[in-house]
């Protein structure tokens, strides 16, 4: 009897959250699923032709082949970048947590405001960076338009780069300074003490990154909309935009909806991948 | 300390659940939540004047309204009317981005036809004091979409007089001198990154960008090409123009000229007042549109619209007929320069007098006709999102005109 109240307690305080899911995440996926099955006019039932549509459509695969792109460029630098300010921050050196402050404004600054922001440094004409540039008898630069992708996956790396720091700092932190101490007694140097004991003890911090990376990299949607509005050309419509163009611009939804699902079976797929390797490694 | 039973956990479960399905449940539309005496309209950001601020605060008090009038980019103005047509969400009034627009909205049954509101309100003076070329645009099977706003011309010619003594009139004499302006920081001329930009050139080689009957785009193919080349060796033959940077952003050309790093760039209107309120110094000339083949601008300019589920349609149409009326035309256009669709704002001595005004009056005279039919198919946006496409990989990333054309056509005929 006791365990019986016990579990009616139980599922008493989870159903606030369970309701507060199911409202508000596991509804809209349904009604997005269910959405998808219809035709543009929302009024034909086209089963699984959405879906099937999609690996037919060259915007789409391109869309999805520059998107996992931008997410290897992203993840790559950005966690590179990450651990390597971390690395340093981590050190005693002077106004550390000033630095760290300032490291972290990006993160915290709106994603329209780094937009417009990058996009009046990088303009190659009244652009700031140019005249920098000009100022001190370089070339100038035309990256929005000759490396589109690269640049935006710069922009991510730039305002994230605070964040991952963050990160890496509370897993560094978690690292007994005694291994360091066993180490070098035992003769390593800096890079073979990094490689040997801050590298695989970071191992879940890495991968917590790398998969709220994923996540968000394969969602981002504001940053080319407002840098370069997809292009030029296709050149950065990025599959949320190219996703976003379906459904507001064709005012396809159903299509639009089955592209939502897919990104979403997609995520699952890569984050479950990421969650088994990192278990392999654990083990 | 108060103790619980199984009865008070199950109360308070309960509560809590009612509390949470109360609080996630789906909002309510804003409207439907909204005080009726609030009136929202959806306006470009660009054209928020003092004096519709006036003829809205006016309308406010005369009706004992909360006037909510919010101002949007064109990209955004149309995103969120399209999310509020789904859900039934609308605003009381919305600016229409452009000639047609109107029309795709209401076909679909998002929009209010407007002729019974005009046919019942003469002093309005709506189709009669209209330039046609303004009312034909909105008209589809008979009816009326939206009310025509501004009325302007892209195509005009915008140049620094202390780098272009003579203004050019031919496409020869138009590259003669960018060439004799381009120098050390200086571009002769500068393209814009919005495609809609090339529809005076294209127009000028008396190209027409769809047929939908045919079912052809940007045809005839010849002179298309010729177009797109000349505009591609603007920038990478003969250098007189920077390649345009892709943004959703139309000024890139005013803010370059305004900056004096470009001698000359094609435009309407609606560029006078920020070239001359951010650069008062410069001298600035407004010439008649170039003449390629023919002499041809593009048809612009913004309209009104009474989305289909507005709370009071006929308040909305007043509305209409404060922002159309003469008095406030010539207030706006003397605000910022803003060209205008009714004759009788043409007539006007102080419009005659006005040598820019002259030079769009003249440009509007010679704007080439819109396929409306392109509207109406409801595939409108999708084709202009394709044109967007080729037109940067030519103009941005170089990319061969004729193939790229080729594809594009292929994709708009696809997509129709």
């Amino acid at each position: 009897v006791i365990r019986r109240r016990q579990a009616i307690t139980a599922w008493l305080f989870l159903t606030p959250a369970v309701l507060f899911f199911a409202l508000l995440f596991f509804l809209p996926i349904g009604n997005q699923l269910l959405t998808g099955g219809y035709d543009s006019a929302g009024t034909s039932f086209v089963g699984f032709g959405n879906f099937t549509r999609a690996f037919g459509d060259p915007e789409i695969l391109h869309s999805f082949l520059i998107t996992l792109g931008y997410a290897a460029g992203t993840l790559i630098v950005g966690t590179a970048v990450g651990l390597g300010l971390a690395v340093i921050l981590n050190q005693s050196l002077r106004g550390r947590t000033l630095f760290r402050s300032v490291l972290l404004i990006p993160y915290l600054t709106s994603v329209s405001i780094i937009g417009l922001l990058w996009r009046n440094i990088l303009d190659p004409q009244v652009g700031i960076l140019n005249r920098l540039l000009e100022a001190i008898d370089l070339p100038g630069q035309t990256w929005l338009s000759t490396h589109p992708l690269a640049t935006i996956v710069g922009i991510t790396v730039w305002s994230s780069a605070g964040y991952t720091m963050v990160l890496f700092l509370a897993g560094l932190q978690g690292i007994p300074g005694l291994y360091y101490e066993a180490a070098r007694i035992d003769g390593a140097g800096p890079w073979r003490r990094f490689v040997s004991i801050t590298l695989p003890l970071l191992a879940p911090t890495t991968l917590f990154v790398s998969i709220i990376g994923l996540i968000s990299t394969l969602q981002q949607f504001a940053l080319p909309y407002i840098v370069t509005g997809g292009g030029p050309g296709n050149a950065t419509s990025l599959y949320a935009h190219r996703l976003f163009l379906v459904a507001f611009n064709d005012n396809d939804f159903g299509y639009a909806s089955a592209l939502s699902v897919l990104l979403l079976i997609v995520v699952l797929i890569l984050s479950l991948a990421q969650l088994r390797i990192g278990d392999r490694t654990d083990a | 300390m108060p103790s619980f039973n199984r009865r008070s956990f199950l109360q308070l479960g309960l509560g809590v659940t009612v509390l949470g399905a109360v609080g996630c449940s789906p909002a309510k539309p804003a409207a439907q939540k909204q005080d009726s005496r609030t009136f929202t309209i959806y306006w470009n950001a660009g054209h928020s004047y003092d004096t519709y601020q006036q003829v809205f605060d006016q309308f406010g008090k005369d009706h004992d309204l909360q006037i909510n009038w919010q101002k949007f980019q064109w990209p955004d103005l149309t995103t969120k009317l399209t999310a509020d047509f789904r859900s039934g969400n609308v605003p009381d009034l919305v600016e229409e981005v452009s000639a047609g627009t109107g029309t795709q909205y209401g076909l679909a049954g998002h929009v209010l036809a407007l002729d019974e509101f005009a046919a019942a309100d003469k002093e309005f003076g709506f189709p009669g004091d209209y330039l046609d070329q303004a009312v034909v645009a909105r008209q589809y099977e008979g009816k009326t979409y939206s009310i025509p706003l501004h009325l302007t011309a892209n195509g005009l010619l915008f140049y620094n007089k202390a780098m272009i003594e003579t203004p050019p009139a031919t496409w020869d004499e138009f590259l003669e001198a960018a060439k004799g302006a381009t120098k050390d920081k200086v571009f002769g001329c500068s393209l814009n990154s919005d495609p809609s930009y090339a529809a005076p050139y294209y127009n000028q080689q008396g190209v027409s960008f769809s047929d939908v009957a045919a079912k052809q785009f940007m045809q005839p193919a010849d002179a298309a090409l010729k177009t797109m080349q000349f505009l591609q060796d603007l920038v990478y033959t003969h250098k007189v123009s920077p390649a345009p940077v892709a943004t959703t952003d139309y000024s890139g050309p005013q803010k370059l000229f305004s900056a004096n790093r470009a001698a000359m760039f094609v435009s309407g209107p609606w560029d006078i007042g920020p070239i001359r309120q951010g650069s008062p110094d410069l001298d600035l000339g407004v010439a008649v549109p170039l003449t390629g083949a023919v002499q041809s601008a593009a048809m612009a300019g913004s309209g009104l619209m009474i989305p289909a589920k507005a709370k009071d349609p006929k308040l909305s149409w007043e509305l209409i007929t404060r922002l159309g009326a003469v008095q406030t035309e010539l207030a706006a256009t003397k605000e910022a320069g803003m060209s205008m669709p009714r004759k009788s704002w043409a007539a006007d001595p102080a419009v005659a007098a006005d040598p820019n005004l002259a030079v769009i009056a003249k440009s509007l005279a010679v704007v080439a006709k819109q396929d409306i039919a392109l509207s109406a198919s409801g595939k409108a946006a999708q084709i202009q999102e394709l044109w967007k496409k080729a037109y940067q990989q030519m103009i941005i990333q170089h990319a061969p005109v004729g193939p790229t054309l080729d594809d594009f056509r292929k994709q708009a005929e696809a997509a129709l």
